[in-house]
C-alpha cells in the first residue's frame, strides 16, 4: 500500500525529469480574422509558456500553401465562410445559390489543410459559424438549395468528412463556443475596431478546449473518475435508510437527477473511462444498494475498484490508484462534501477535484463540462475497457484461489498474438504509447503521425502485441519499437500496459524482440532504461530478465543464445518479419 | 452606479483581460493600476478587449445600453481610463434608467 505522504512526495519530484517535462510543443494561428486574443489566452493562460505564432496576413488557402513552420509545431486554421468559400459570400448576399459548387471549394479547402496538417504535429479546424442575428432567409434558411443557414450545414459537414482520413487533423466544433457564450459572443464594436468578429469569451472557450485537446494528444486526459456515494450516485444516506430508502429514479425530480447522471457516468465508460469507488460507509450495505435497487444504472461491474470503508478519504483514493495502476494526474475525484474535496485535493496531488455543484440537477451537467476527458480517437480498447476490468478482478479472485502463482499462470492460457504496426493499430498503439507510464523503457511521447513516420524508416521496425487468456480478451497493450544499427538491435520502445503485468508477456515481448533481431541480423539487443518518476517497474523488470546490466541503465541480449518465452504461453505472431521466416 | 458596484465591474473586465497577458504584465487590482499611458501594461488589442468586456458588465448591470469605445475619450489627457481610480469614478456618474425611462418602457407595445 503506497501512503499519501509518497504520493505527494512522488508527484513533487516529478517536474525536475526531462522525460516527465509535459511539453505541448509550438502552437501555429492561421485565420482570416484577428486571432490574437486566442494566442494570448493559450500562450499566457491555458497553455502557459507555450509559442505561440501567426501566419502572415494573407487568405488562409495562401497561409496554407506557405507550409507549417516545422513538424514539431501544431496548428489552428480558423477562417470565416464568406471569405474561403467564394460560392457562400454570393449565397451570403443573397445571390441564388450554387450549393454544389460551395460543396466543391469546401472540398479544395480541406484538400489544402490537408496538404498543410501533414507538416504539422496535429491541426485544429473549427467549423464555420455565422452571427445569430444573421437571419437569412428567415423561416426558408434551412430549406434545401436555397437556405444560407442549411448551406452552411452541408459546408461543414463536407469540411469534416472530407478530413475523415487525416489523422492529426480535428474538426472543432465552434457553434458550442458560441452558444455557450450567448448573444456576447459576438461584436461587430470589435469586428470593425480589431478586425475580431468574436469577443474574448468565445476564444476563451475555444482556448481551453484546444488545451485539452493538446493535452489528449500528449496523453494527458484523464482516465479514471473516483466517486462518493451518498448525495452522489443516490440521494440519502444508504447506512441509514437502507437501499430501499434511496432516493434514486422514480418520480422524484432529485432522484431522476440522481439516476440520470448514473446514466452520464455509464456514457463515460464506453468511451474507455473507469469508475472507482471511496465513499465511508459500511461495504457490505453499500454494495447491496449497488447490486439491488432497481434503479441503479451502475452496477458493481461497472466500477474498476472501490475502497468502501471508514478510513481517510485520501488514503483510499491512493490505494484505489496503486490498485488498478494509475497515477493521480490520471483520475478525477467527485464528491458532495467541500471538506472531503479539500482533503483529497491538498493530500493527492495531481488528482483533479472539481467544485461540485450542490443541487443533483446539475450533476450531468457539471460532470459533461470537463473537457479532462478529452482524448484524439477512441479505440476498441477504450469501449471494451470495463469489461476488461471486470476479467481483471475475476482473474485476482482466482489468483487468490488458487494460492500458487506459477499454477495459476500456466492455468491461465495466455496467448499473445504479434503484429507489425499497421494504419488500422496506429490510434491504439499512439494511445499505448502516450498513457503508458511504468512498464515503458523510454517514456517516447509521440503523435501518431510522428509514430508512423518513425516506423516507416528502413532500420526501424514496430511491432504490436495483443493479449488475451482464459479470463479475455485483454486487447492491443504491448509495443516494442526496434532499431537496427548495424550488428546491434537497439530496444528503443518496450511498452506494456499495466492491465497485463505479472501475467509473463513481459518476458513474451523481450522473445519476440530478439526473435525478430535475430532474423535481421543482429548480434546483441540493447534496451537503455530512461528513468521517469513512474518507470521504476520496467527496471525491475529489466534487472530479472536475464539481460546482462550494464552501466547506465543498458541492459543488453547476446543474440547467439534464444531468449526463451515461457512455455505456457502460446505466440502468434503475423508480423512482417514472419512472412520471411518464422522468428517466433 | 455607486463606487463599489463601479469598482467591482472594472476589477472584472481586468480580470478578463489578464488571461491574455503574460503573468509578469498582469494589471494589480488596485486604484493607482494604470490602464491608458506610458506605464499601462496594455497594447490597443488589449484595451479595446479591456474597453468591451467593461461596457458589456456595465450595460449589465444598468440595463442600459452604455457606450465607453470612444477612440477619442481614451487618448485625451484627461481620459477617464487613465487609471482605474479615475475610471471608477468615471462609471459612479452613469445611471441606470429613470423613473420616467421605466414609464415609457411599460407603455411600449
Amino acid at each position: 500500500m503506497s501512503s499519501v505522504s509518497s504520493v505527494v512526495e512522488i508527484t513533487r519530484t516529478r517536474s525536475w525529469r526531462n522525460v516527465d517535462a509535459v511539453t505541448y510543443g509550438p502552437l501555429y494561428f492561421l485565420a482570416d480574422f484577428n486571432i490574437e486574443t486566442l494566442a494570448r489566452l493559450v500562450g499566457n493562460s491555458v497553455l502557459p509558456g507555450t509559442e505561440t505564432r501567426m501566419a502572415l496576413a494573407a487568405p488562409v488557402m495562401v497561409q496554407l500553401a506557405s507550409g507549417s513552420p516545422g513538424p514539431e509545431w501544431s496548428a489552428v486554421v480558423w477562417s470565416q465562410p464568406d471569405s474561403s468559400i467564394a460560392s457562400f459570400r454570393r449565397a451570403v448576399t443573397y445571390e441564388e445559390p450554387d450549393a454544389d459548387r460551395a460543396i466543391e471549394e469546401t472540398r479544395e479547402y480541406a484538400a489544402s489543410i490537408g496538404r498543410f496538417a501533414r507538416g504539422t504535429r496535429a491541426t485544429f479546424v473549427p467549423t464555420w459559424v455565422l452571427p445569430p442575428w444573421h437571419r437569412g432567409y428567415g423561416p426558408l434558411d434551412f430549406r434545401p438549395g436555397l437556405g444560407i443557414a442549411h448551406l452552411l450545414a452541408r459546408m461543414n459537414l463536407a469540411l469534416s468528412d472530407a478530413l475523415r482520413d487525416e489523422p492529426n487533423v480535428f474538426v472543432l466544433d465552434a457553434a458550442r463556443w458560441i452558444a455557450s457564450v450567448g448573444p456576447r459572443a459576438w461584436s461587430d464594436k470589435l469586428w470593425f475596431a480589431t478586425k475580431s468578429p468574436f469577443t474574448a469569451a468565445v476564444f476563451e472557450q475555444a482556448a481551453s478546449d484546444l488545451a485539452a485537446a493538446i493535452a489528449g494528444l500528449n496523453g494527458g486526459a484523464r482516465r479514471l473518475v473516483i466517486l462518493d456515494l451518498d448525495d452522489v450516485l443516490w440521494g440519502g444516506i444508504v447506512g441509514e435508510v437502507g437501499w430501499q430508502g434511496l432516493n434514486l429514479g422514480g418520480h422524484d425530480p432529485a432522484g431522476e437527477a440522481f439516476a440520470d447522471f448514473q446514466r452520464a457516468l455509464k456514457g463515460l465508460t464506453r468511451r474507455g473511462i473507469q469508475l472507482a469507488i471511496a465513499s465511508r460507509n459500511d461495504e457490505a450495505v453499500a454494495l447491496e444498494a449497488i447490486d439491488r435497487h432497481p434503479e441503479m444504472a451502475l452496477r458493481r461491474a461497472d466500477f474498476a475498484g472501490w475502497k468502501i470503508n471508514w478510513t481517510d478519504k485520501a488514503q483510499n483514493v491512493v490505494d484505489l490508484l496503486a490498485e488498478i495502476g494509475l497515477g493521480a494526474e490520471s483520475a478525477v475525484f467527485i464528491d458532495d462534501s467541500a471538506s472531503e474535496r479539500a482533503r483529497v485535493g491538498s493530500a493527492v496531488p495531481g488528482v483533479l477535484v472539481p467544485d461540485w455543484p450542490g443541487d443533483p440537477s446539475k450533476y450531468r451537467e457539471a460532470l459533461a463540462s470537463l473537457r479532462c476527458f478529452d482524448v484524439p480517437f477512441i479505440t476498441r480498447e477504450d469501449r471494451a475497457r470495463s469489461g476488461m476490468y471486470a476479467a481483471e478482478r475475476t482473474r485476482r479472485t482466482s489468483l487468490s484461489a488458487a494460492g500458487d502463482l506459477q499454477a495459476w499462470l500456466e492455468s491461465l492460457d495466455v496467448v499473445v498474438t504479434v503484429e507489425s504496426l499497421t494504419s488500422a493499430t496506429l490510434d491504439r498503439a499512439t494511445q499505448l504509447f502516450n498513457k503508458t507510464n511504468q512498464m515503458n523503457l523510454a517514456t517516447r511521447r509521440l503523435a501518431n503521425t510522428e509514430l508512423m513516420a518513425w516506423t516507416a524508416a528502413d532500420d526501424h521496425s514496430v511491432l504490436t502485441f495483443r493479449v488475451a487468456d482464459r479470463f479475455g480478451d485483454s486487447g492491443l497493450t504491448g509495443l516494442v519499437g526496434l532499431e537496427f544499427e548495424g550488428p546491434r538491435a537497439r530496444l528503443v520502445d518496450f511498452v506494456l500496459s499495466c492491465r497485463v503485468m505479472g501475467r509473463n508477456v513481459e518476458e513474451t515481448l523481450l522473445h519476440v524482440a530478439a526473435a525478430h533481431a535475430r532474423v535481421r541480423g543482429a548480434a546483441e539487443l540493447v534496451a537503455e532504461f530512461r528513468p521517469t518518476s513512474r518507470n521504476a517497474p520496467c527496471l525491475e523488470f529489466f534487472r530479472r530478465s536475464g539481460f546482462r546490466a550494464e552501466s547506465d541503465g543498458r541492459f543488453v541480449w547476446g543474440l547467439s543464445t534464444r531468449y526463451e518465452r515461457p512455455p505456457w504461453v502460446t505466440v502468434r505472431d503475423h508480423s512482417d518479419v514472419t512472412r520471411a521466416g518464422n522468428p517466433a | 452606479m455607486d463606487r463599489d458596484q463601479a469598482l467591482r465591474l472594472v476589477y472584472d473586465a481586468i480580470d478578463v483581460v489578464n488571461h491574455q497577458l503574460p503573468a509578469s504584465r498582469r494589471l494589480a487590482k488596485s486604484l493607482d493600476t494604470v490602464i491608458v499611458g506610458p506605464y499601462g501594461s496594455l497594447d490597443s488589442l488589449g484595451l479595446i478587449n479591456f474597453v468591451i468586456t467593461l461596457e458589456e458588465r456595465v450595460t449589465d448591470a444598468l440595463t442600459v445600453p452604455v457606450e465607453l469605445l470612444d477612440s477619442t475619450a481614451l487618448i485625451e489627457e484627461e481620459s477617464p481610463f487613465r487609471t482605474v481610480d479615475t475610471l471608477t469614478c468615471f462609471l459612479e456618474t452613469l445611471d441606470g434608467p429613470t423613473a420616467e425611462d421605466a414609464e415609457d418602457a411599460e407603455v411600449q407595445p
